[in-house]
Order: C-alpha cells, then structure tokens, then sequence
C-alpha cells in the first residue's frame, strides 16, 4: 500500500448563510442570493477539489462542541436534517453523507496513543452539526467523497488559549499519521471564521447586502494581515502573532481547526492561495487553500 | 395564585439517561420527586429556561405548538436517546415576544420541523412534565444578556401568563459549579471537581434558602465568577425574574456531581399571593 498523504488544506468557514444564497435543493429556505463573494470564492475551491481528486475530506467543526475529549463520526452514513439553532430561518438542510470509518478509527487511535482523550461517535440516530454540513456542502455539494467529522473539545477555551493550541497541534499530528497510515490522499478543511465580532440583530431580508460589512475595524485590519501573511507564506509569522489576534479580533481560529490543519500539514512555509474574503453578519470569511502536491513538485 | 410553583434542575442528561450510575441517582431521584411536586400543583404552564438553548442574535421563543422528535446529545450520545414530544403555550410565548420591545430586547419566535430542541429542556420536561400534561413556553440563553436582562425576560413572560390567566411554574435548568473532568473517569467515583467548588456551590444553596433576594443576586455573582459556573447561573437570574417578591427561600432535593460539575435539584417557596 503506498504511503497516505494529506494533499490539501483549506480554510473553509461554516456561516449557513453560504448554504441559503446559493438555493441548493437539500436547503428548505429560499434567498434571493448575496454573500456572492464567498459564494463565488468556494467555487474557485471546489475547482481544486476537482483537480485534487482526493479520496476523503477530514473537517474539524467548532459547532460540534464535546466537554469530554476529541470526537469522530464513526457511522457509515448519516442523514437527517440539520437545523441551525441560531439562524433556522436560512438553515434547514436534509443531509445524508458517507463516513470513512476507517480513517476515523485510525484518527481516534493515533489521538489516544498521544495521550489525548478520544472517542468514536457511533450512534446513528446523532444529529451532524451545522458547521459540519456547512462546509462539506460549500466544498463538495456533490456528497460523493467520503468524510471524517471531527468535534471541537474547545480545550483552547477550557484550559489557557496557549496550552488548548497545543492540544489542537497534537491532534493534528495524529491525523496526518492516520492519513500517511491509511495510504489514501485526504484534504483538511478547517471550518472557521477569523475576525469573529459579529453584529446582533439580523435584517429582515437577511440577504440585504447593503447591511453587511465588517463589525468591527481593528477586526478586519487583522484579517487582511494574517490573510497577507498567508499569501506570502509566512506560516511561522502568522503563528507567532496567532494569540494576539485571537485576543484582539476575538478570532474563531481559537476553536482550534486552524491549529490542527497546519499542524497535521507540517507548518508548511508556502503560500496560500486566496480564493476570495468577505463579511457574514460583520464576521471575516477567508477560503484559501494550501496545495501540497504543487509545493511538493516544486 | 397564578404562580404555583418553581423548580430549578441539572441541565445534563446523565442522571436522565443513567439513574443507575450511583453519585447520579440521588440527582434522578429529586427530579422524578420535583416532578411529583409539581403534578400536584395542575399548572397549565411551565416557564422553561435553559442554559443549553444557546442563541446569538436576538431573543428566540419555541412557537412551535407540537414539537416532537428524537434527540441525542452530542457529548452523551454513548447513552442513549431523548426522546421528546412537548405542547408550547404558543398564546403566552406569543404574548412575551411582544412584551420584550419595552425594555428594548429584540424577541423573535421559531417554528420550524426539525429545530433542535436543547438537552436541558428535553430532560427537564421529561423529569418534570413527562405526562405533557403543562404546556411550555421556552426561552432561549441568549449569551449576550446579562443577569438583569434575564430577570426582565422572566418577568415579562410571568407577566404574560398571569395576564391570561394561568396557573403556572417557572423552571430553571442548569448546572452550579461548571469546572468538569477533562479525562475518562469511572462514573462510579464521579464527584464534584475540586473541593473548593463543592464548599461554593454548598454556601449558594444555603444562601438560596434567605428570602433575601438581593443577597442572593450578589452571592450568586460571587459564584458565578470562581467556580466557571454554568453560564453565570442566569437560569437562576430566571428563577428570580420570574417569582419576584413572592421569593421566600428554597429547599434543596439533592445535590450532586455531573461529571465533575455540580448539580442540584431545588424547590423555591413561594409567599403567599397578595
């Protein structure tokens, strides 16, 4: 069996309001478009995932929240509908999705080999989170490859932010030692927002784009840093100054899916490729992504 | 005496969905008693308030007449499932909604199939009201309010079920000491995290036992901000909203842990009416 390699990373924000503009048929609730930046910017990702080819998608989700540990999806399929509990009103998403179980279960053992606390999610009946849904739906609509869902242990909050980050760096080493172990080619998809201060009331036409923009200045003045950065490639920078600007623009990369890409991809020093930036109910949005197998050929 | 009761009660499916596991089984037993208790009151209307219902933006309100449906928990799925088939007193929630604007809280209603009721609220509803012989109104936590603002919140919906004359019970769930048990640990030894949260959470519920609300607002506070306390203990900020000046101290059912976090069943007297 040849060796597994992680070809991609993507950072790939979870706002529903991604799902609702674009009117996909497993979405109940109709819009009238908007956000077409980022819409138009998980296009150009999707492209790549259709020149990546790759055999599973790994996506580590802040909504999936679990006091005890780092969870795995475990069951063969799941479906249901999804229902965002703070925007039901944009998303309502009948999902039905493919687990690689296989992975997961390596994923969990090489966790706990590493002396995090892991666990397996097997019953059938769970519920799959919106971020989770979110972010394969705007990565790949088609749900035609396999998946491991990964919870938040939200140990960046819980224990002090540096310590919790550490715990995410660990996790991501165990997977890319599952995935290397797995002999298949797996995109990571950290599904977060950066500046996270957000306004508090919707529109009425939640798509009124003329409503939008960012809620915060300082926010936005570190997006578009940590985003210059990233292009540059300056992966050691942007971790250095990362405790700031969690602190600062009250970032959601302290969910720690951020830390625990680049960790499984080994920090790697290239630059991001910026698909597109924009603002959901004031929050920054970037989708970039990191091609592995460029870098490699280079 | 449209307010006939008030209960506050754990948030956490564990002694729900494992009355067997011993530290859990007093923290089941006092919920199964809350709910003969208040069986014997025959409200029509429960005022519900739990930690776990989480909103961002705006105040939301079930407004859903009939919700029913399967619900697992998402760190306590090993356990097993909740089911859940409630009835929403859509009038008096509707009547809430309205009444929020006047002390300037955006409230919003949600009736959509297939929003995910919160774990408190179907464990407390089932505890309590497993017969669905109340119906509900149910308020989310809305992260950004404040104690006061809860109060006013649980104030306005009393109000609104007094105005259409209801017999009535206030539920608060959630937990007291929020600090919990980051590794595997043998359900059988569970316990309160550390010895400290146990003697803070142990002083609260003597203090809940004054008449003294505002004694209790300001020890609640205390609390809230050395023990991690489950959201800053506003299902208790709703408890008080909601009785007002009929508070008159509190008996204690059990206490106990949930992981490490604490726990505890409590039956708040009520002043007589007038």
């Amino acid at each position: 069996m040849p060796k597994g390699e992680i070809i991609a990373g993507f950072l790939a924000p979870h706002p529903p309001h991604l799902v609702y503009c674009e009117n996909p048929p497993q979405n109940e609730p109709r819009s009238q478009g908007g956000w077409e930046q980022l819409r138009w910017a998980y296009e150009r990702a999707r492209k790549s995932i259709d020149r990546l080819k790759p055999d599973v998608l790994l996506v580590h989700s802040p909504h999936w929240v679990t006091q005890l540990g780092h969870h795995f999806l475990a069951v063969p399929k799941l479906s249901g509908k999804s229902v965002d509990p703070i925007f039901p009103n944009l998303f309502r998403y009948n999902f039905a999705l493919d687990v690689d179980v296989e992975l997961a279960r390596a994923c969990h053992d090489e966790a706990r080999q590493r002396g995090l606390v892991a666990k397996l999610m097997q019953n059938p009946n769970f519920r799959v989170d919106y971020g989770t849904i979110t972010t394969l739906h705007m990565i790949r609509p088609q749900w035609d490859i396999p998946v491991v869902g990964i919870s938040a242990n939200n140990s960046p909050y819980y224990l002090k932010m540096e310590e919790g980050l550490d715990e995410m760096a660990t996790l991501g080493e165990a997977t890319r030692a599952a995935i290397e172990n797995s002999g298949k080619r797996a995109v990571l998809l950290a599904s977060n927002t950066l500046c996270h201060w957000h306004f508090h009331e919707e529109p009425e036409i939640p798509e009124d784009m003329s409503r939008e923009h960012p809620e915060n200045y300082a926010g936005y003045l570190w997006d578009m840093r940590i985003i210059e950065l990233l292009r540059q490639g300056k992966t050691r920078e942007v971790f250095r100054l990362l405790p700031d600007f969690i602190r600062e623009a009250f970032a959601e990369v302290k969910s720690g899916a951020f830390t625990w890409m680049f960790s499984a991809m080994g920090y790697p020093e290239i630059p991001a490729e910026l698909h597109g930036y924009g603002t959901v109910i004031g929050t920054g949005n970037a989708v970039m992504e990191w091609d592995l197998t460029q870098a490699r050929a280079h | 005496m449209p307010l006939a009761a008030a209960f506050l009660v754990p948030g956490s499916p564990l002694p729900y969905l494992r009355p067997d596991v011993g530290p859990w089984t007093p923290l089941a037993t006092a919920c199964r008693r809350a709910g003969e208790l208040l069986a014997l009151q025959q409200v029509d209307t429960l005022l519900v308030y739990s930690t776990q219902w989480i909103a961002v933006l705006d105040e939301l309100w079930q407004m859903r007449g009939h919700v029913h449906g399967l619900h697992v928990d998402e760190n306590w799925y090993e356990f097993g499932d909740l089911p859940f088939d409630l009835r929403v007193d859509t009038e008096v929630t509707a009547a809430a909604i309205a009444a929020t604007s006047a002390f300037g809280v955006r409230s919003k209603g949600v009736d959509y199939d297939g929003f995910p009721i919160d774990t408190g609220t179907v464990v407390a509803n089932g505890f309590l009201n497993a017969g669905g012989q109340a119906r509900l109104v149910i308020a989310s936590n809305n992260v950004y309010h404040d104690w006061a603002t809860t109060e006013r919140l649980a104030a306005s919906a009393a109000a609104a079920a007094e105005s259409m004359g209801r017999r009535y019970a206030v539920v608060g769930v959630g937990g007291l000491s929020g600090a919990l048990f980051r590794e595997e640990i043998d359900l059988q030894t569970d316990h309160v995290a550390s010895a400290e949260d146990d003697a803070l959470n142990r002083d609260l519920l003597s203090a809940l036992d004054s008449p003294d609300v505002a004694a209790i607002r300001k020890h609640a506070a205390e609390h809230a901000g050395r023990t991690r306390a489950d959201m800053g203990l506003k299902h208790l900020a709703w408890i008080l909203g909601a009785v007002g000046e009929r508070y008159a101290g509190a008996e204690t059912l059990a206490y106990g842990p949930t992981y490490g976090s604490g726990a505890a069943v409590i039956h708040f007297k009520l002043r007589d009416a007038g």
